[in-house]
């Protein structure tokens, strides 16, 4: 076990203007669950994969504990990693693919065999193990490859979407069933998802990447309710929150009929644009009767009801143009299409941002 | 006996022999195509069968029959079944040349599979300055007919027999290299789409176990490619087996005194023309059809891994 620090690590690719991870800065406690969560293209596999020594650092250094493993080849740097379609060896039996590491660390046969029948105990695979990963189901053989990664006892656990290409029910349960492990286990891990709900519910911390440019790193909740930026406030959540351009008034901003405070230094942030972005999530909209004056106005354009409560995707007019709006309803009342409802911003659970991204609201 | 010869044979019988359709897209394309078409393909490709096999059984059925009977009727049946014929053809020399011919492809067919299964593999996985130029070096030599190359070629075999004697004209080591240059370039051509189809976490996911370059390859990729390892070295089995032009330039014999390291094929070739008016027709076809057996038997035996190799490299 041991921590892992990015320290400036970049990522060029070869013929690329841009880097694909750019100064990465980043530490990870020994024991936790990291997940870097971001869109595709932002540089979340490209970074997991320069730790596990896949790709290249061009700039920068990777340290796992207090070992520079900058430029190691893989296999000295005590890491096993879980790919997203498995990459099980197809011609070696379940036993095979789970002690194909040991094997080749010179373990003897007999402590070998303990060690895969005790990771096949844990992920229920024991019947399993003299089958081919053919003939196994997608859960069976993810679960394969946990097994690989878990035989070896190593230092640091890189997940790359091992989840990804599971149906969904499937996902909801191997996501619970790995957080678990590893909180058994102990063992740092670094889990690759573009799944905001995996980024939410399994990791200790979450680091949102953008661009090859880390964005936020901090505990799930924390993220939630504290969005550094205007990227990270649209990427966390689900459905995203609404950001708004509106125009600045005196001592803080208007939204609909109501005025927002914004403290006088925060604002002082924005310098003397007019407009910033004011966000609230779907669930921090109250619903008022109509005739109000602070009440926004939403035309309502489709309803998702999930049971446990609905959704209402609308339109308002923000300064004279239509804005898409998303509004979290009671389940047991839920509007129809086409009809008008009122909200408000529920006042303590705004944020407000600069044109430029940067957050202003504290 | 040509290379085609073997491979087309297989090929109707399987079509017709096939009844249960595996692939249910593709057979519903072939339905959708009509039956006229149908019938027409199938009718070509049972008369090639035909114009193939003909030959085949005329060969074998005549190393059972006498000259008289080879020279009267070519559908006769042999009066009396006798494998005398076998028996004067391997006294001939045939035993000798299958024997040449069993060690020089021994020989080339490893040096074969082991450098070309290596260099595509490199080629395909690694990325390095020159890779392509490597690549298309290889590829160019597909393109270059060995016909322009047979004088050269063997002048520098018999150069490089007067230097290194046992690399020189009529060696099994020289005509060993020969080979294998002759048949790397399709071998890496066709290995080098092979390896780019399979799937790199796999190389990945060993190199994070621990193995090695070396180790990677043969014990993860080199199983996963079997299939591609197989149709090629049919391949390569065929085209070296019927090799008829390289032996007969580079294994002469250099004197009275040098022993006769004649192929297969450069044999035959011989026994026929040595006979002159003396001509042992039935000998001839025995020995004709002792060099088409084990090349039939191999094919047969790995028929379906041949297919199998092919589909999954092209079709993807």
């Amino acid at each position: 076990m041991a921590s892992v620090t990015y320290d400036k690590a970049t990522r060029v690719y070869p013929g690329a203007d841009k880097p694909s991870v750019d100064a990465l800065d980043l530490e990870i406690g020994d024991g936790e669950f990291l997940v870097l969560v971001g869109p595709s293209g932002c540089g979340k596999s490209t970074s997991l994969r320069m730790l596990a020594g896949l790709e290249d650092v061009n700039q920068g250094a990777i340290r796992i504990g207090d070992r520079d493993v900058t430029h190691l080849p893989p296999k000295d740097r005590d890491i096993a990693m879980v790919f997203q379609n498995y990459a099980l060896y197809p011609h070696m039996t379940v036993a095979e693919n789970m002690g194909f590491a040991l094997k080749i660390a010179g373990v003897n046969k007999a402590d070998l065999r303990t060690k895969v029948e005790e990771a096949a105990k844990i992920l229920d695979l024991t019947e399993f193990l003299d089958r081919k990963p053919k003939a196994l189901s997608g859960g069976q053989r993810q679960r394969v490859a946990m097994g690989r990664a878990i035989v070896r006892q190593p230092q640091v656990f890189l997940m790359d979407e091992p989840l990804s290409n599971l149906d969904a029910k499937l996902r909801v349960s191997t996501r619970t069933q790995i957080a678990s492990l590893q909180r058994r286990l102990g063992i740092t891990t670094v889990y690759v998802t573009h799944d905001q709900t995996e980024a939410m519910t399994m990791g200790d911390r979450v680091a949102v990447l953008d661009k090859g440019l880390l964005q936020q790193v901090d505990a799930p909740r924390a993220m939630y309710d504290r969005p550094a930026n205007l990227f990270v406030a649209g990427f966390i959540g689900s459905p995203a929150m609404n950001l708004v351009e509106v125009p600045l008034v005196d001592g803080g901003v208007k939204f609909g009929g109501s005025v927002i405070n914004i403290d006088r230094a925060d604002l002082a942030k924005a310098g003397d644009a007019k407009t910033v972005v004011v966000g609230i999530r779907p669930e921090h909209f109250q619903i008022v009767p109509a005739g109000g004056l602070e009440g926004v106005a939403v035309t309502v354009n489709v309803v998702e009801e999930l049971g446990a409560d609905g959704f209402v995707y609308g339109t308002t007019q923000v300064s004279g143009q239509d804005k898409d709006i998303v509004v979290r309803v009671h389940s047991r009342e839920i509007p129809q299409r086409g009809e008008t409802i009122h909200v408000v911003p529920v006042g303590t659970e705004t944020h407000v941002f600069a044109t430029t991204g940067e957050r202003l609201s504290r | 006996m040509s290379t085609n010869t073997d491979a087309t044979t297989g090929i109707p019988a399987q079509r017709g022999g096939d009844d249960k359709p595996r692939r249910p897209g593709k057979e519903q394309r072939f339905a959708d195509g009509g039956g006229v078409l149908n019938v027409f393909s199938h009718g070509f490709l049972a008369l090639w069968a035909l114009l193939i096999i003909g030959p085949l059984i005329w060969i074998v059925l005549g190393s059972f029959k006498n000259n008289t009977e080879i020279g009267s009727s070519a559908w006769s049946w042999p009066s009396h079944w006798s494998f005398d014929a076998f028996g004067r053809a391997w006294q001939k020399g045939i035993g000798d040349f299958f024997v040449n011919t069993l060690i020089v492809l021994a020989g080339s067919l490893t040096l074969t599979m082991l450098l070309g299964a290596m260099a595509a593999y490199v080629l395909a996985r690694y990325e390095f300055r020159g890779n392509r130029v490597i690549y298309y070096f290889f590829v160019a030599g597909a393109m270059f007919p060995v016909y322009l190359a047979l004088v050269p070629l063997f002048f520098m075999v018999k150069n490089l027999g007067d230097v290194i004697p046992w690399l020189g004209l009529n060696q099994y080591v020289g005509l060993i290299l020969v080979y294998t240059a002759y048949s790397l370039p399709f071998t890496v051509f066709f290995l080098y789409s092979f390896f780019r189809s399979l799937p790199s976490a796999v190389h990945e996911a060993a190199m994070i176990d621990g193995c090695s370059h070396s180790r990677a390859f043969f014990q993860v990729m080199v199983p996963m490619a079997k299939s591609g390892l197989i149709s090629v070295f049919i391949f390569n089995v065929l085209g070296q087996w019927n090799q008829y032009l390289l032996p007969l330039t580079l294994m002469q014999q250099q004197s009275g005194s040098d022993p006769d390291h004649s192929m297969l094929a450069q044999g035959l070739m011989n026994l026929a023309q040595q006979s002159g008016y003396a001509s042992d027709f039935p000998g001839l076809f025995a020995g004709m059809t002792i060099a088409m057996l084990p090349v039939l038997v191999v094919y047969l035996s790995f028929q379906r891994q041949v297919q199998a190799g092919l589909t999954s490299a092209t079709l993807k």
